[in-house]
C-alpha cells in the first residue's frame, strides 16, 4: 500500500485516488486542429522513466492535483494543487 | 435468488446492529444540507455557531458541518432546516435530509471495526472528513462513545451489512 499526499486532505491511502493522466494543453482553436494533432493529444503520452508529473483525482474530496512520481520506483516526490500549477 | 429480486432496503428509522461487542444505530429525524462556496457565510445563515469539522473530529450534540472539500461541506442539524435550495450571496445550499444517512457505532469492538474500515491516519487529522470507509465514500466524525459515519443514503444498507460482519 502507498500513501499519496492530497494537497488539501494530506496523506491518504492510494485507494482513495484515481489517475487522470499526463498534464497537457488541449490544442486550440478546435477548427484549426488537424486530425493528427488531435489524435496525438488524445493518445500519445510522454510516459517518462523517472520523475513524472501526473494529474490525479482524490475521489473523496474531488480535488484534482498534480503529483510528481517516479515511474521507475513508484516513489512519490511531491504534490501541488492543480489550480496553482496551471496559473 | 433471481438477479432482479432484490431484498427490500431497511428503513433508516430503528435500523440497528446489536452484537455483544458492537452496536450500530442509524440516526433519523436529523437535517442535512450540502453547502458550497463561502462555508462560513452559509453556516452563519443556516446554523450559527456550528463548527466546521475535519476528519474524526468530535461531533457536538447540536449542529455541525463536516468538511468535504475546500469549498464544500455537509451541514448536519438536529432537525431538518427547511431552507430553500439555491445560491445566495457567495454560497449555495441543497437540502439532503433524505439523501444522506448517519450511523453511530459504539462498543468495545468499535475501534477494530474502525481500523478495518479505513487505513487513514485518524490521529494525524485532516481538514476533510471525507474518506473511503469499507470502500464507501463516507464522512467520519468521533462521538463520545465511538464514531459516526455519514454516507449517501443508497449506500446505507451496504454499510450496515459491512458493519454487521466487521
Amino acid at each position: 500500500m502507498q500513501i499519496f499526499p492530497c494537497p488539501f486532505c494530506g496523506p491518504r491511502d492510494e485507494t482513495e485516488f484515481h489517475y487522470v493522466g499526463e498534464p497537457k494543453a488541449r490544442p486550440e482553436p478546435a477548427e484549426a486542429v488537424s486530425d493528427a494533432e488531435w489524435s496525438a493529444y488524445l493518445h500519445l503520452n510522454a510516459n517518462p522513466k523517472g520523475a513524472s508529473r501526473e494529474v490525479w483525482l482524490h475521489m473523496t474530496c474531488l480535488e484534482s492535483f498534480l503529483m510528481t512520481r517516479d515511474t521507475a520506483t513508484n516513489a512519490v516526490l511531491g504534490s501541488e494543487p492543480f489550480t496553482r500549477a496551471a496559473s | 435468488m433471481r438477479e432482479m429480486n432484490w431484498p427490500p432496503a431497511r428503513g433508516v428509522e430503528g435500523t440497528r446492529i446489536d452484537r455483544p461487542r458492537l452496536m450500530a444505530r442509524a440516526l433519523s429525524g436529523r437535517g442535512s444540507a450540502l453547502i458550497s462556496g463561502d462555508l462560513e457565510a452559509a453556516i452563519v445563515a443556516l446554523a450559527p455557531g456550528a463548527p466546521i469539522l475535519g476528519l474524526y473530529a468530535l461531533a457536538p450534540e447540536g449542529a455541525y458541518a463536516l468538511r468535504i472539500a475546500r469549498d464544500r461541506a455537509l451541514l448536519v442539524t438536529p432537525a431538518p432546516l427547511g431552507a430553500a435550495d439555491g445560491w445566495r450571496e457567495g454560497w449555495c445550499a441543497t437540502s439532503v435530509d433524505e439523501g444522506w444517512a448517519a450511523v453511530d457505532v459504539a462498543g468495545p469492538h468499535g475501534p477494530f471495526a474502525l481500523a478495518q474500515g479505513t487505513s487513514a491516519d485518524l490521529a494525524g487529522g485532516s481538514p476533510s472528513a471525507a474518506l473511503l470507509f469499507a470502500g464507501l465514500r463516507c464522512l467520519l466524525a468521533r462521538t463520545q462513545t465511538g464514531f459516526r459515519l455519514h454516507v449517501e443514503a443508497p449506500w446505507l444498507e451496504a454499510l450496515l451489512i459491512w458493519l454487521d460482519g466487521a
